[in-house]
């Protein structure tokens, strides 16, 4: 040790103190409790070792991980959360299923065509796709399923969300106009689904890998009733894996489902998933190879970087400062959330507060999420930085704000977040945007409900806030700036920019090429000209990863890995 | 005394009734609604959820429908675990906490009154301020600090006992030793002080004199004399240690009752909100009836029901 | 009989330095003189009293001390490790450390560089363990960070991850706690303390119905009532104290009434009251000082839950709006980096500790010396 850690050093001592206390009289039992374990644990350890040993190449095909949360539910209709998307995802296929570099790969689906009009999808369902009681998956459930999420008894929140206006009279059936039969998803025979649209919709191969599409089995869902989903036993699976235990605060496992239509290709046999909410905890449960996958937060990133376990995964969340240019006169000036965009510091905060691989934002599509149809280019390349570090030009555009609004000194308050980084970031917000002069920043920090509200009631001026995509296009982060759109809350209203996107979604729905270039029309009006958001950051998250797990993959939307295809190889 | 207690139990329905409806009504004034996706559905849609829930309807109207379920055993039915019922909940999560609490609260109160006891006869020694330094710390360090370094420590670096999860006998060591602080440095501050009440007494300097063993008589008085103090502090200490603490609960990742109740206000689950706090002000209250007549046991010049 | 005279010689002059010793010859002392000469001579209760002013004095002048402010950032400098010239023994010399392990000696150590962005001129290695025979190496990287970083200026207690001074933070911060410290023991005092005490004195049905009101406090749901009170209070010391004001003498309130119960039928109060004493004077100059003990340890329990409820309300949002320091809000910024910089954690919580020991210490001591049976 020497002087490494003296400052460790003095909490162990004074912790090695409680434990001499608290030892007292169980000292001797509890020693023997630990050997016990010990040695109960080497054992296993040397078990698996050997097994490793003799046939190598061939371990065992268990993936430990963990949760930060338990699963809310598994009724694909009542689904909302990441968790809950993610073990849907690992037991069950929808009609695609996202692949490599987000890719739609065939899951029930062997193929689809679209009709002239774009209006029309017909999907070929694949003939020996089962559940996992054996009934044979076919289109009626899916037809059941997307019935069932946007039927107002069922009380979904994401079937209509995600349905209407994609789905013809999704909207209708979901505020309990017209009944459920009406809506435009019917089974030609068993294995031939057809899906009658809105409008035409561009993305709609990537929304069928979303949880709330997934199928369900109509006799077993009305046989369990308000059971269904509650529990292992009430479950069933067409997926690569089927839940054989759950245990709600602990953790679930599951275990490979030998009548999966792929079974061939999945190699894990089972993965154990624990509930694990803290990081300093789950590194340490990392550190004793309890898991194969921990989380990292800044501060453990500068301890890990130089580990080969160590992994960047890149996600296509954005992260904004929104500005409501009708709450505050201030920022109803457009020089004045120019000075905003403009001020800040987005390096710094991505690479020592973050400290994560998140990317300074610079426009409101991130990195690596769509690229041009013809040429394959990043989005993101294409329009490049739309808001660059400039404190000179911010103090200038600042003063010609404050000329134009009369004003000397100004007073904004800002809506932070309530997690601990973004305690940290919300403290050099409001020193960074404080360089413009004459400027106050009151941050106020609020639980997240309230947060909700207050955006919801347009009550703030500055807010932190962010957004992650449902499907792949940019339609999903550019829609919502749209006059009176259901998330802008900016009051941000422009014609111009509301007719893009309307074109975008209407006129040119068949023409991916023109209908991507008005995107970044869009995009540069949005962010360049209309200074509507201050980008802050694109999101990455620091991993560490067991070398011996290969193959997972990590999607951009939906469930954030793909386990399907992947194995454990030691050496 | 039947009639007291009699008595007492009426008041505690009572009691529970106005906790009840306090709480139901200030739960009501909570930020938000139980939607999960509430910012991303439109007023319409929202509504929509909301009615299928009965939560459209006037409060009052939610009060009187919650009290006639509850009165037939009917905590309803959470919103963010869809479809789970409360019961069932509560039930899955209270065993851990409660084990962790009963562990920790024998553990630390045997353990504090001995630190005390050695405080209290070496009064003003070495013994003294070491107990003292003890307890202090124990109380001044918060508590996931504390946690977070015997994890480390103990789970990591030493490798003695599991760092975290749920899984057996050995996985509740470092959580109860991490809760047991609490119980520790109260019954080591309150026995030492009662303790050297006792021992200026004359009736010890009697004994003393008699030649009776000095550690026997200090600890048969000196513990009758702190009872009182310690059975009123410890008693809701363990009520609260029993139904769980956020903070252990997560470091150790304990699937205990402590954290969901937290995460229950910060999602606005109604109907969990609503049974963990009657659950949780039920055993408050009885541990305090308790407690009271428990006062009259040890020191039988108490008399509560006198005066009724 | 007469002829028994007693010879003179029999007789002897009374020593009269006898009646001295019936003579009081200690001045005569009040009950407080007395107390104070007790108090003096407790070692550990005078070096409790000097710590706490001496940590007075520093939260008061300490964030002067340097020309740092509490606010100013600079993320160049954030996560500086302490450093103080002259103190590098105690490991205050602006250094990191770290252990590498790795197969082979080289490979460890270009990890260790590597762990500290390749500044290989401000790195010094030293390889603990060769490795091989299957064992792994590991190499120990010293990092100079305020070489690295070319930082002239010393950071005493180091920087944190906004690259804020932590001398200045820490400071400032004990102000405050040392506020909200004063303010818990006065609300348990008075509030607390009177509670407990007309509930138990008067009994029968006041104390029914104050300890029916205590239940119900306690029922409700702490943190629904705080969530409610964001909606309506601004944050800030105000309200701090508006929440510390809602429960935080219940549990004082408990413990005086049990041990009032107890005492109120004991022959000296019976005596007192016999005599015609008030029930004002009964309970405060009779009861009170006989739980005098108690009140004062219980105080000492509320202080620090009293600052770790401060650091939660403002983690909330209802505490000190960002970025005021408070010890509490410290501590737990410290515990995200608790393994790789502890010094962030270390400080604050150092003086959380020395300030609870040294009162608990002197606390004890004013117990012992405002105890008449202790008197020598």
């Amino acid at each position: 040790m020497k002087k490494t850690n003296w400052l460790l050093l003095v909490l162990a001592l004074v912790l090695s103190m409680f434990l001499a206390a608290c030892s007292g009289g169980g000292d001797t039992t509890e020693g023997e409790g630990g050997e016990g374990t010990e040695t109960e644990e080497s054992a296993e350890g040397s078990e698996g070792e050997s097994t490793e040993g003799e046939t190598s190449g061939d371990s065992e095909q268990v993936l430990n991980i963990m949760e930060s949360a338990e699963i809310p539910t598994m009724d694909v209709s009542l689904a909302t959360d990441a968790v809950a998307f993610q073990w849907l995802g690992s037991t069950m296929d929808g009609l695609y299923r996202l692949g490599e570099n987000a890719e739609p790969q065939p899951g029930i689906a062997m193929d689809h065509t679209v009709s002239e009009d774009g209006l029309t999808w017909t999907f070929n369902l694949r003939e020996d796709a089962v559940w996992s009681n054996g009934d044979p998956v076919t289109a009626n459930d899916f037809v059941y399923a997307w019935q069932r999420a946007v039927n107002p008894d069922t009380g979904s929140e994401y079937g209509p969300y995600m349905m209407n206006g994609v789905i013809a009279n999704a909207t209708e059936v979901s505020a309990g106009d017209v009944p459920v039969e009406e809506l435009g998803v019917t089974a030609v025979d068993d294995y031939t689904l057809e899906v009658q649209l809105a409008k035409p919709v561009p993305y709609f191969e990537s929304l069928t890998t979303f949880g709330t599409f997934l199928p369900l089995h109509q006799g077993f869902v009305e046989e369990q009733g308000d059971q269904y989903a509650l529990e292992a036993e009430s479950l069933l699976s067409n997926g690569p894996f089927v839940m054989t235990e759950w245990n709600q605060g602990e953790g679930w496992t599951l275990s490979k489902n030998e009548d999966y239509w792929d079974a061939e290709n999945v190699q894990l046999e089972e993965i154990n998933v624990k509930v694990v909410k803290d990081t300093a905890t789950g590194v340490n449960l990392y550190e004793t190879d309890e898991v194969d996958r921990a989380g990292l937060s800044a501060e453990f990133v500068d301890q890990y970087r130089s580990s080969e376990d160590f992994r960047i995964e890149e996600e296509p969340v954005l992260f904004y400062i929104k500005m409501n240019q009708e709450g505050s006169e201030i920022l109803g000036n457009v020089n004045a959330r120019k000075a905003i965009q403009r001020v800040i510091d987005r390096q710094s905060m991505t690479d020592v507060i973050l400290n994560n691989g998140s990317v300074p934002g610079v426009g409101d599509i991130p990195a690596n999420f769509v690229f041009h149809p013809e040429t394959g280019e990043d989005f993101r390349e294409i329009n490049g930085d739309l808001v660059e570090l400039n404190v000179e030009e911010a103090q200038e555009l600042w003063t010609t704000a404050k000329e134009e609004l009369g004003i000397e000194t100004a007073e904004l308050n800002y809506l932070g977040g309530d997690t601990e980084t973004s305690k940290k970031m919300d403290a050099y917000i409001k020193d960074q945007l404080e360089q413009l002069e004459g400027l106050t920043v009151n941050v106020q920090s609020v639980p997240f409900q309230e947060r909700l509200d207050r955006d919801t009631n347009m009550d703030y001026e500055l807010q932190n806030s962010g957004w992650g995509p449902d499907y792949i296009d940019p339609n999903t982060f550019l829609n919502m700036w749209v006059t009176d759109g259901g998330n802008n809350k900016t009051g941000y209203s422009s014609e111009e920019y509301d007719s893009m996107i309307e074109r975008a979604n209407n006129e040119l729905a068949q023409e991916p090429v023109e209908r991507f270039e008005l995107f970044l029309e869009a995009e540069k009006l949005l962010i360049q000209e209309d200074a509507v958001l201050a980008p802050l950051f694109q999101r990455a998250s620091a991993q560490l990863w067991k070398p011996y797990v290969k193959g997972v993959i990590v999607n951009p939307m939906g469930p954030d890995y793909n386990y399907k295809n992947a194995y454990i190889e030691k050496q | 005394m039947t009639r007291y207690i009699i008595q007492r139990l009426v008041y505690m329905i009572i009691t529970m009734f106005l906790i009840a409806t306090f709480t139901f009504f200030l739960m009501k004034l909570l930020p938000g609604t139980p939607l999960s996706a509430a910012d991303k559905l439109s007023e319409e849609q929202r509504q929509v959820v909301l009615e299928k829930y009965g939560l459209d309807e006037p409060v009052p109207v939610q009060y009187f429908n919650y009290m006639v379920n509850l009165t037939q055993g009917d905590l309803g039915i959470s919103f963010q675990f869809d479809n789970r019922e409360v019961t069932t909940i509560i039930m899955e999560r209270i065993g851990p906490s409660m084990t962790l609490g009963i562990q920790a609260m024998v553990i630390g109160t045997i353990l504090g009154m001995l630190l005390g006891l050695v405080s209290a006869i070496y009064h003003n020694g070495f013994l003294d301020y070491g107990s003292t330094f003890i307890a202090v710390i124990g109380k001044s360090i918060p508590s996931f600090v504390f946690a977070g370094m015997l994890q480390y420590f103990v789970g990591v670096k030493l490798g003695w006992f599991p760092v975290a999860l749920w899984e057996g006998w050995e996985y509740t060591v470092l959580p109860t030793v991490a809760l047991a602080i609490f119980p520790i440095a109260i019954a080591a501050r309150f026995m030492r002080t009662e303790m050297l009440e006792v021992m200026g007494s004359d009736y010890i300097t009697t004994a003393k004199a008699k030649g009776v063993n000095k550690f026997g008589v200090v600890f048969k008085h000196g513990l009758r004399n702190a009872l009182i103090p310690l059975i009123t502090v410890l008693g809701p200490l363990a009520i609260g240690l029993m139904t769980g603490t956020l903070v252990i609960e997560n470091i150790f990742a304990v699937p205990g009752i402590g954290e969901q109740f937290v995460k229950a206000i910060n999602t606005n689950d109604f109907p969990i909100i609503m049974g963990t706090t009657l659950l949780i002000a039920f055993l408050f209250i009885f541990i305090i009836l308790v407690i009271d007549l428990l006062y009259g046991v040890i020191d039988p010049r108490i008399r509560l029901a006198e005066g009724e | 009989m007469d002829k028994h005279n007693p010879s003179k010689d029999l007789f002897v002059p009374v020593d009269r330095a006898g009646e001295d010793s019936e003579k009081i010859s200690r001045p005569s002392l009040s009950f407080w003189q007395d107390s104070f000469i007790r108090l003096r001579k407790n070692v550990g209760a005078m070096i409790g009293l000097f710590v706490l002013l001496f940590i007075g004095f520093m939260a008061i002048f300490g964030p002067y001390m340097n020309e740092y402010d509490e606010f100013g950032q600079d993320l160049s400098r954030a996560k500086m490790p302490p450093k103080v010239e002259g103190l590098g023994w105690l490991g205050m010399d602006g250094t990191l450390t770290s252990v590498q392990t790795a197969a082979t000696v080289e490979e460890a150590q270009e990890k260790a560089l590597m762990r500290f962005n390749n500044q290989e001129e401000f790195i010094t290695t030293t390889v603990l363990t060769e490795g091989g025979n299957g064992q792994e190496a590991e190499v120990e990287a010293v990092y100079d960070v305020y070489g690295a970083k070319n930082l002239e200026e010393n950071f005493w207690f180091g920087t944190d991850g906004l690259g804020r001074d932590l001398w200045t933070r820490t400071w400032m911060g004990t102000r405050i706690s040392l506020y909200i410290a004063l303010l818990a023991a006065a609300i348990d005092m008075v509030i607390g303390v009177a509670y407990g005490g007309i509930s138990a004195y008067y009994g029968g049905r006041v104390d029914n119905i104050m300890q029916r009101i205590i239940e119900v406090l306690v029922g409700i749901p702490n943190l629904v009532v705080v969530i409610l009170m964001i909606l309506i209070l601004e944050p800030g010391i105000l309200s701090i104290t508006i929440a510390l004001t809602i429960t935080g003498w219940i549990s004082m309130a408990r413990i005086i009434r049990g041990q009032v119960l107890k005492l109120k039928n004991q022959e000296f109060v019976l005596a007192s009251k016999t005599l015609g004493a008030q029930d004002n004077r009964v309970l405060r100059k009779h009861l009170v000082p006989n739980v005098l003990g108690l009140i004062i340890i219980n105080t000492m329990f509320t202080i620090p839950s009293a600052i770790f409820f401060e650091a939660f309300l403002s983690f909330i949002g209802l505490g000190l709006p960002t970025p005021i320091a408070s010890l509490g809000t410290l501590i737990d910024d410290g515990f995200m980096s608790l393994q790789i910089y502890p010094h962030i954690l270390l400080f604050p919580a150092i003086i959380i500790s020395l300030v609870m020991i040294a009162f608990n210490i002197l606390a004890d001591g004013l117990r012992d010396a405002f105890d008449p049976k202790m008197r020598e």
